[in-house]
């Protein structure tokens, strides 16, 4: 859980104040020998995601070799048109 | 409407480990050991603080910063056992400590009169395996009354730490629990780990941890 709070703190930040209610998904790369199991990361993070200030955004994890567990991007829709 | 990518490539612990850099300075500076003393619940960590405070008090200058997630109750009752600095950080919820904390509890510690720091963990053997402390090194701590697989249920925790104590021995003779097992097990997941095995009730084996201790004082280093 204090990885998710992690992860959901750097998402805020990243997103700024003004759209972090509109952060649809959080990316995190978690890395096979992260120690870390991901489904109960998952389940974090798709728990906290859904509280304010997040609306409804979803936790979408990318498994791969190592040790990296890293927020990777955020994807934001931010109301505005297709430029 | 469109969806945005913001590109983030932060690593999750990025902020914390730097603290952790900052933490590890200052003791560098001063020259002083640091051990992050984790363990699950129950462990009896504090009693064995309070059973080496009461020991090496006389000779060894020792600061500890306690970690609880509610109460101050450990600091208090370490508080007891020594006129030395006892800090206490209430995580209010948060299952480990962070570096940020640990750098501010550095703040109201004298670290060029400290010979040796401990730093007793929130009682939990998953989340605090994550977290850098900037300490020298980790002591995973565990008890006969906690069964001989605690290592494999809980690996990262015994490969992040250098040293384990087996601790509450005096009850082996009481409870199916193979000590031999455990440390087998244990250096299944860490072959360098460094093992000390105590009754913080009885004393039995704190002279050997005594030792150990002294000699990290003495180095400023985990030898």
């Amino acid at each position: 859980m204090s990885l998710a709070f992690e992860i959901c703190r750097i998402a805020e930040r990243a997103a700024g104040p003004e759209r972090v209610g509109q952060i649809v998904e959080v990316g995190v790369r978690v890395g096979d020998n992260a120690g870390i199991e991901p489904e109960n990361l998952a389940f974090c993070l798709e728990v906290l995601l859904r509280q304010p200030p997040f609306v409804n955004a979803v936790p979408r994890l990318l498994r791969q070799p190592g040790d990296v567990l890293r927020v990777d991007y955020l994807e934001v829709n931010d109301g505005r048109p297709h430029d | 409407m469109a969806v945005r990518t913001i590109e983030v490539r932060e690593k999750v612990m990025a902020k914390n480990d730097e603290l952790a850099g900052e933490v590890r300075r200052r003791l560098g500076a001063d020259r002083v050991a640091a051990l992050n003393l984790v363990s699950a619940p129950g462990s009896g960590k504090t009693l064995l603080l309070e059973r080496t405070l009461e020991r090496l008090g006389g000779e060894l200058r020792m600061a500890v910063v306690t970690g609880d997630v509610q109460t101050q109750n450990d600091a208090d009752r370490l508080a007891r056992h020594t006129t030395n600095l006892v800090q206490a950080v209430v995580t209010h919820g948060a299952c480990h400590l962070d570096a940020r904390q640990v750098l501010t509890a550095l703040e109201a510690i004298d670290l060029p009169h400290t010979d040796l720091l401990f730093i007793e963990n929130v009682g939990n053997l998953i989340c605090p395996a994550s977290w850098d402390l900037g300490e020298t090194a980790k002591v995973a701590i565990f008890s006969v009354t906690e069964g001989e697989d605690k290592p494999l249920k809980y690996p990262k925790m015994f490969q992040q730490s250098r040293y384990a104590v087996l601790n509450k021995i005096d009850l082996l003779p009481y409870l199916p629990f193979d000590r031999d097992l455990a440390v087998r097990h244990a250096r299944t997941v860490n072959p360098d780990l460094r093992f000390f095995f105590t009754s913080a009730l009885t004393g039995e084996g704190l002279e050997t941890w005594c030792d150990f201790l002294r000699e990290c004082a003495r180095l400023r280093a985990a030898p």
